[in-house]
């Protein structure tokens, strides 16, 4: 047997926190997805652990993994038009750092 | 094989939406380029009437609930479809809005090109949210959701020549998806404790299971911080004002008239009856809701007064309608007649604020299109030149500031109320302050738009083209309508509040 489940919950929630403080402390633009993108990792990672858990006992249930496969491809989706955004971020600004990026007022 | 009924409308909306690029590339062979736009309205239109097919079907069947699943893979395990009054309701205010958006765009977006992607993320919207009113799992409402937050991303930053659209849209994206990210993450831990991720089987199971009330509190935490950014409920509001007035103006109709109150949904549909049946001690959370409704609204109305800019403006007023939308969710999640009141309330005003705010923007795109500034000081007076859409203006300002004949006074009327009735009466009278401020803002919008003569820089502008000003005027015959003869309206509300709050018909799938 391996480890207990709700080993992989905390380390999700581990995890989650790093992608929290990535979008929250990082000014890059493409760290910000980054921290995206592990936010969603935790996400899956949450679901996959806990799809041993729950009733029936003793098989995968296969919800959770295909939940996990439908996120996946959304997750790819939010990254294509991030980053395409970032590149026209880029064209007008010549930077992306997001402290730059802020002629919007509030 | 007959279709099912209820998915006829998403089914229509997604096939039209594939098919708009070879239609546009058909009629540029042919050299007619409207054929694309005139087969999205089509689109719209054929969507729309099956609407009103499910509509009837749901008004004959018993409890009027219809639900569908793919054959074998029924709940819990499987993806399921459930339509009732409030997924009814909530699809024709996005399918009507979106139409209206659809005629709109003919003259406003001529000058774009890309426009075969315009429509096709436009219909992918209108399906995505159609698609998450009509969700019975968090599967399938995970999936729609996420249709629609996607392509409403790349509509705002559609303009992309522009530093505007971009940088808001950037803004609009990192916290969108961050919201829709906690709410996945709820869903997981949901489908930890319950094992099924269909909203009748949660319900059953977390009725009757003993859950730390900790770790619920957390969850309704999560989806409510969730949803609230998605609904720009104050402090996560900061991007609305940003990406609301730099999407081209349909789709900051969309935006402001549909778009939030899909969150709106979410949270009525998963608090009120996914959740509800658990014992913990909804007052807190009836509390904090209040108070983060009459944050919002004191905000948004305190920073729409200060806006000279007029999109801006309609988005800051966007923020203070949400919170109005708000309190009367939190009356809703009170229960019994008194939360049936409330969320009644709530109900009216999300149609009542998607038509009106709906209207004002359109109205906001045709000054622009006409003098290609927001700048109200620029604008002044341009309403002597434009008379049809100063009319409409004046409508909508009025009816969005909430003065009897229309129909923003029947909701806010209704919300105040109900608000009272929940003994909430320090909210109520927040609100009413509230109501002011806005009036005083939508007067001074009018002073300056309507009243005032015009001067030299609007001289030339012409009124808006007959096919700007059909939407408009719609959506004005519409406004004037509710508020004189408002009981079908109300009573279909209170259908789609009772059958939100009805949970022993809803977990009998």
């Amino acid at each position: 047997m391996g480890l207990d489940v709700i080993w992989y919950l905390v380390s999700a929630m581990v995890l989650f926190f790093i992608g929290v403080y990535c979008i929250v402390a990082k000014r890059n633009a493409i760290k910000t997805i980054i921290g995206i993108e592990i936010i969603t990792t935790a996400i899956h990672l949450n679901f996959i652990a806990l799809s041993v858990a729950v009733p029936p006992y003793g098989v995968v249930d296969a919800l959770a993994q295909s939940i996990v496969i439908m996120s996946m491809v959304i997750g790819a989706a939010i990254a294509t038009v991030a980053l395409m955004v970032i590149i026209k971020i880029y064209r007008h600004y010549k930077t992306i750092d997001l402290r730059k990026v802020s002629k919007l007022r509030w | 094989m007959e279709f099912p009924l209820l998915l006829q409308p998403i089914l229509i909306l997604v096939v039209s939406a594939v098919l708009v690029p070879p239609i546009s590339l058909l009629g540029k062979a042919l050299k007619f380029e409207r054929l694309r736009e005139v087969f999205t309205i089509a689109g719209f239109i054929v969507a729309f009437y099956s609407l009103c097919n499910v509509y009837l079907k749901v008004s004959t069947v018993e409890g009027h609930l219809l639900s569908y699943h793919f054959k074998g893979l029924g709940p819990p395990f499987g993806v399921t479809f459930i339509v009732d009054w409030l997924s009814v309701f909530m699809a024709f205010l996005f399918c009507g809005l979106g139409l209206m958006a659809a005629i709109y765009s003919i003259r406003y977006m001529e000058e774009d090109t890309g426009l075969d992607k315009y429509y096709t993320l436009l219909l992918t919207l209108v399906a995505g949210l159609v698609g998450v009113s009509f969700a019975g799992d968090f599967f399938n409402f995970f999936v729609f959701w996420e249709t629609f937050c996607i392509s409403s991303y790349v509509l705002v930053t559609f303009r992309i020549r522009k530093w505007e659209p971009v940088e808001a849209g950037f803004k609009y994206l990192i916290m969108g998806t961050f919201g829709s990210l906690l709410v996945l993450l709820a869903m997981s831990y949901l489908y930890g404790l319950t094992g099924t991720l269909s909203f009748p089987y949660i319900a059953k199971a977390l009725s009757t299971a003993t859950v730390n009330p900790v770790l619920l509190y957390f969850l309704i935490g999560l989806l409510l911080t969730g949803f609230g950014i998605c609904a720009a409920v104050v402090p996560f509001h900061t991007w609305l004002p940003d990406a609301h007035p730099a999407a081209p103006s349909p789709i900051s109709a969309m935006l402001s008239g549909v778009v939030i109150k899909a969150a709106v949904y979410g949270i009525i549909r998963i608090l009120a009856v996914v959740l509800y049946p658990v014992s913990i001690d909804w007052g807190i959370i009836v509390l904090v809701v209040a108070i983060f409704a009459t944050l919002t609204m004191t905000v948004g109305n305190v920073m729409a007064l200060l806006q000279d800019d007029i999109k801006r403006l309609l988005a800051f007023s966007s923020v203070a309608q949400m919170g109005y939308i708000m309190l009367a969710v939190s009356v809703g999640l009170v229960g019994g007649v008194i939360g049936l009141y409330g969320l009644t309330a709530g109900l009216l005003h999300v149609m009542n604020h998607a038509i009106m705010k709906g209207l004002l923007f359109l109205c906001a795109g045709a000054l622009l299109h006409a003098a290609g500034t927001r700048n109200l000081k620029e604008l002044t007076g341009i309403g002597h030149k434009m008379p049809v859409t100063a009319v409409v203006l004046a409508v909508g300002a009025l009816a969005i500031s909430g003065i009897p004949p229309f129909n923003g006074f029947i909701s806010e009327l209704a919300i105040i109320l109900a608000s009272i009735n929940a003994g909430m009466g320090i909210f109520a009278a927040i609100m009413l302050a509230n109501i002011i401020i806005g009036f005083s803002y939508y007067l001074k919008l009018l002073y300056i738009l309507v009243w005032q003569s015009p001067t030299e820089k609007v001289r030339s502008v012409k009124e808006a083209p007959i096919s700007m000003l059909f939407p408009m005027v719609i959506l004005m015959i519409l406004c004037i309508v509710i508020g004189v003869w408002p009981q079908p309206f109300i009573g279909f509300a209170s259908q789609a509040a009772e059958a939100a709050l009805n949970l022993t018909t809803y977990i009998r799938i």
